[in-house]
C-alpha cells in the first residue's frame, strides 16, 4: 500500500512546498547560473482586484508592527464620460537605480545590493528618518517597534533562499511578476518586452529610476493625486490599534 | 474630465516629530543671537552693549538646549555616536552633526572669554567663600584678553554660518517635499532665526529689566518681519507664475484646503501685525518679543508638521495632531522646561545685566 501515492487532502497540502518552490526557479535558476541578477517587479495594475492580500502578506512575512506597511494597495474611482471605473494601485518600494534615500542617509546605513535591493542596516541606522523625508513614494517608514527605517526588501530574505517575495507568491490576481530583469529569458523581462510602449513608473519626474514597473496604470495616479478623498476610508497612522 | 475620488488610501505619519520645530527653532535662534552679541561684546558698540549680553545668554541658552531635542528625535539618544563611527559625507546631516559640536564648543569659549572679568568681579563681591572660589576658578585670571575674544568668535562665527547652511540645506534638498524644495527656505530659516533671536533677546532683557534696548531691538526687529514677508511674497508669486515648480506644487496640493488657507493667512497676518508693531515708538518689550518668537516658531511648525502633511502619494492630506505624549505635546513642553532650567541657572550664577560694569 506504501507504495502508492496517498491521495489524501493532507498529502495534496504537504506537496504545496515542493510547487512554491517550483515558483520560484526564476531566482533559483539566476543564482545557480552565476550570473548577478537585476531584481524587478512588474505590476499588472489590471489583474489587482484590491483585495490586499499582498498586503497582509507581507506584514505577516516581515512580523511588521500592527498598522504598519511596506505595501499597500490604494483604490480610485475614476469617472470619465463614459462611465465610472475602479482603478487600483499597488505600490511598494521601488528599489531605484537611483535612489533618493541613499545620498542622505547620514550614517550610510541605506544601501543598494550589487542585484538592486535597496536595504536598511538597521546596525547602522539612527531613525533619524531622514530617508524617510527623502523617497519620492512614501515607501519607508519608521518602524514603530525598532525605531529604524524600515521598507520593502523585496522579501530579500525569501529571494536569496530561492523564493518569491510574499507579496508575488500570494497575489490571488496574478498582478505582481518578480525576477530578473537581465535576464531576457525571465517572466518579468518577456512581460515588459511585450508591453513596450504602454508600461510605467510612479513619478517618473523624479528621476529616480525605479525597478516597479506598471502595466495598465492610469497616468493620473502614479503620484500624488489629485483627486478627492473619502476621508473615512484612508488608513491613517494612530488611527488602528498601534501605539503612537 | 475626469473625476477621482480616492477611496481608499494609505497614509503616513510624520517622521518628523514636534522635536524637530523645537531643534530648527533653538539652533536657529542660538546661531542668530550669538550674532546679535557681536556688535556689544567685539565690537563694542555702546547702543548695542545691553542687548549683546542678553543675546549671549540667548544663544547659550537654546544653543545647550537644542542639541537634546535632536537626540530625543533619534528615538535612543545613544545612536548618535553612529554619526561619528559611519559618516555618510554626502548628507548634509552628517555635517551637521560635526558643525553641532564646533558651535556648542565655540560658543562656550567665546561666552567664556567674554565673561572672564564679569567672573572675577562676582568672585570679588561674593560673600560665600565657596562660590567665590568657582567665580574665582572660572574667572582664571579674569583678563579682559580682547584678541581671544575675537579668536573664539571667529570660530563661533564659523560654527554658526555653518548651522544656519545646514539646516537650510538639508531641509531645501529634499525633492520629494515641494513646501521644503525651494531656494527661499535657506534664507527664511535665516531670516526668521534672526527675528526670534531679537525676540529671545527683547524677552530675556524684560525678564532682566535691561532699559536701553528697546530701539536696537524694535528696528532690527522691524528688518527682519519685512524680509520674512518679502521672501514669502516672493515665494507666493513664483507659485502662482509657475516660475518655482515646487512652490506650484504645494499650491496646486493645497488648493481649497481651508485649513492651509488660514494657516498661511495666520503667518502673514501675525508677521505683518509684529512688523506693525516694531515700527511703532518702543512700548515695552514682551509684546514685541512673543510676537517675534511666534513668527519664528510657527514658520518652523508650518515647514516641517504642515510639509510632512502634503502626500507625496494618492489624494489625501494627513493633517497632524498635536497629542500629549512624549512625541508630542510633552516633548515641547520638556524641551521649554529645560530650556527654563539652563536659563534660571545661567542668569542666577552669572549676574550681568546693565548695572555691572566688567
Amino acid at each position: 500500500m506504501k507504495d502508492h501515492p496517498d491521495p489524501s487532502r493532507r498529502s495534496f497540502l504537504a506537496a504545496l512546498p515542493a510547487l512554491t518552490a517550483g515558483l520560484a526557479a526564476p531566482p533559483a535558476r539566476a543564482a545557480a547560473a552565476g550570473a548577478q541578477p537585476h531584481w524587478g517587479l512588474l505590476v499588472d495594475a489590471r489583474r489587482c482586484i484590491g483585495c490586499q492580500a499582498c498586503t497582509m502578506a507581507c506584514a505577516i512575512e516581515n512580523a511588521l508592527p500592527e498598522g504598519q506597511f511596506r505595501t499597500s494597495v490604494a483604490t480610485y474611482a475614476v469617472a470619465t464620460a463614459t462611465g465610472t471605473a475602479v482603478a487600483m494601485v499597488p505600490r511598494t518600494c521601488n528599489h531605484c537605480d537611483d535612489p533618493p534615500c541613499i545620498p542622505v542617509c547620514p550614517v550610510g546605513a541605506t544601501f543598494k545590493r550589487e542585484d538592486g535591493v535597496v536595504l536598511v542596516d538597521a546596525e547602522k541606522c539612527v531613525g533619524c528618518a531622514y530617508c524617510v523625508q527623502a523617497c519620492p513614494y512614501d515607501a519607508r517608514f519608521i518602524n514603530h517597534e525598532t525605531g529604524k527605517a524600515d521598507k520593502c526588501t523585496f522579501c530579500s530574505h525569501r529571494v536569496d533562499a530561492g523564493l518569491l517575495p510574499a507579496c508575488v507568491e500570494t497575489c490571488v490576481g496574478g498582478a505582481r511578476v518578480f525576477g530578473n530583469l537581465d535576464d531576457a529569458g525571465s517572466e518579468i523581462s518577456r512581460r515588459l518586452k511585450a508591453a513596450q510602449g504602454r508600461t510605467a513608473v510612479l513619478k517618473p519626474e523624479a528621476g529616480s529610476k525605479p525597478n516597479v514597473f506598471y502595466i495598465g496604470l492610469d497616468p493620473e495616479l502614479d503620484g500624488r493625486v489629485d483627486a478627492e478623498s473619502a476621508a473615512d476610508m484612508t488608513w491613517r497612522p494612530g488611527r488602528g490599534t498601534h501605539g503612537a | 474630465m475626469n473625476t477621482t475620488v480616492e477611496i481608499l488610501g494609505f497614509a503616513r505619519e510624520p517622521a518628523w516629530l514636534p522635536w524637530a520645530v523645537q531643534y530648527f527653532f533653538l539652533v536657529g535662534i542660538s546661531a542668530a543671537a550669538f550674532f546679535l552679541s557681536l556688535p556689544g561684546l567685539v565690537f563694542a558698540r555702546k547702543a548695542w552693549l545691553a542687548a549683546s549680553r542678553q543675546a549671549l545668554f540667548v544663544a547659550l541658552v537654546c544653543g545647550l538646549t537644542a542639541p537634546v531635542a535632536l537626540l530625543s528625535d533619534l528615538h535612543q539618544p545613544g545612536r548618535f555616536l553612529n554619526f561619528y563611527l559611519h559618516p555618510n559625507l554626502r548628507s548634509w546631516m552628517a555635517w551637521g552633526s560635526f558643525f553641532i559640536p564646533l558651535y556648542v564648543g565655540g560658543l562656550l569659549l567665546y561666552a567664556w572669554v567674554c565673561l572672564r572679568p564679569r567672573l572675577a568681579a562676582l568672585a570679588a563681591g561674593e560673600e560665600n567663600r565657596h562660590v567665590a572660589a568657582v567665580y574665582r576658578a572660572l574667572a582664571y585670571g579674569g583678563h579682559d584678553n580682547r584678541t581671544a575674544v575675537r579668536l573664539a568668535a571667529v570660530v563661533t562665527a564659523i560654527g554658526a554660518v555653518l548651522i544656519l547652511l545646514y539646516t537650510g540645506m538639508e531641509v531645501m534638498l529634499v525633492r520629494a517635499r515641494p513646501l521644503w524644495n525651494s531656494p527661499l527656505v535657506p534664507p527664511l530659516l535665516v531670516v526668521t532665526a534672526f527675528g526670534g533671536a531679537l525676540g529671545m533677546t527683547a524677552l530675556f532683557a524684560a525678564a532682566a529689566r535691561t532699559r536701553g534696548v528697546a530701539p536696537v531691538l524694535y528696528r532690527w526687529i522691524a528688518v527682519t518681519q519685512a524680509l520674512v514677508l518679502a521672501l514669502l511674497a516672493l515665494w507666493y508669486v513664483g507659485g502662482v507664475t509657475g516660475l518655482s515648480a515646487s512652490a506650484a506644487e504645494v499650491l496646486q496640493a493645497v488648493a481649497g484646503s481651508t485649513g492651509w488657507v488660514l494657516t498661511l493667512a495666520w503667518l502673514v497676518a501675525t508677521t505683518a501685525v509684529t512688523l506693525w508693531l516694531a515700527t511703532r515708538p518702543p512700548q515695552g518689550l514682551v509684546l514685541l518679543a512673543l510676537l517675534a518668537l511666534h513668527g519664528a516658531w510657527i514658520f518652523r511648525w508650518i515647514l516641517f508638521m504642515g510639509g510632512q502633511a502634503i502626500p507625496k502619494m494618492g489624494a489625501a492630506i494627513q493633517a497632524y495632531v498635536l497629542t500629549p505624549t512624549p512625541d508630542g505635546l510633552v516633548g515641547i513642553v520638556g524641551t521649554a522646561g529645560l530650556f527654563l532650567a539652563i536659563y534660571i541657572l545661567l542668569t542666577s550664577f552669572l549676574r550681568w545685566d546693565e548695572r555691572a560694569t566688567a
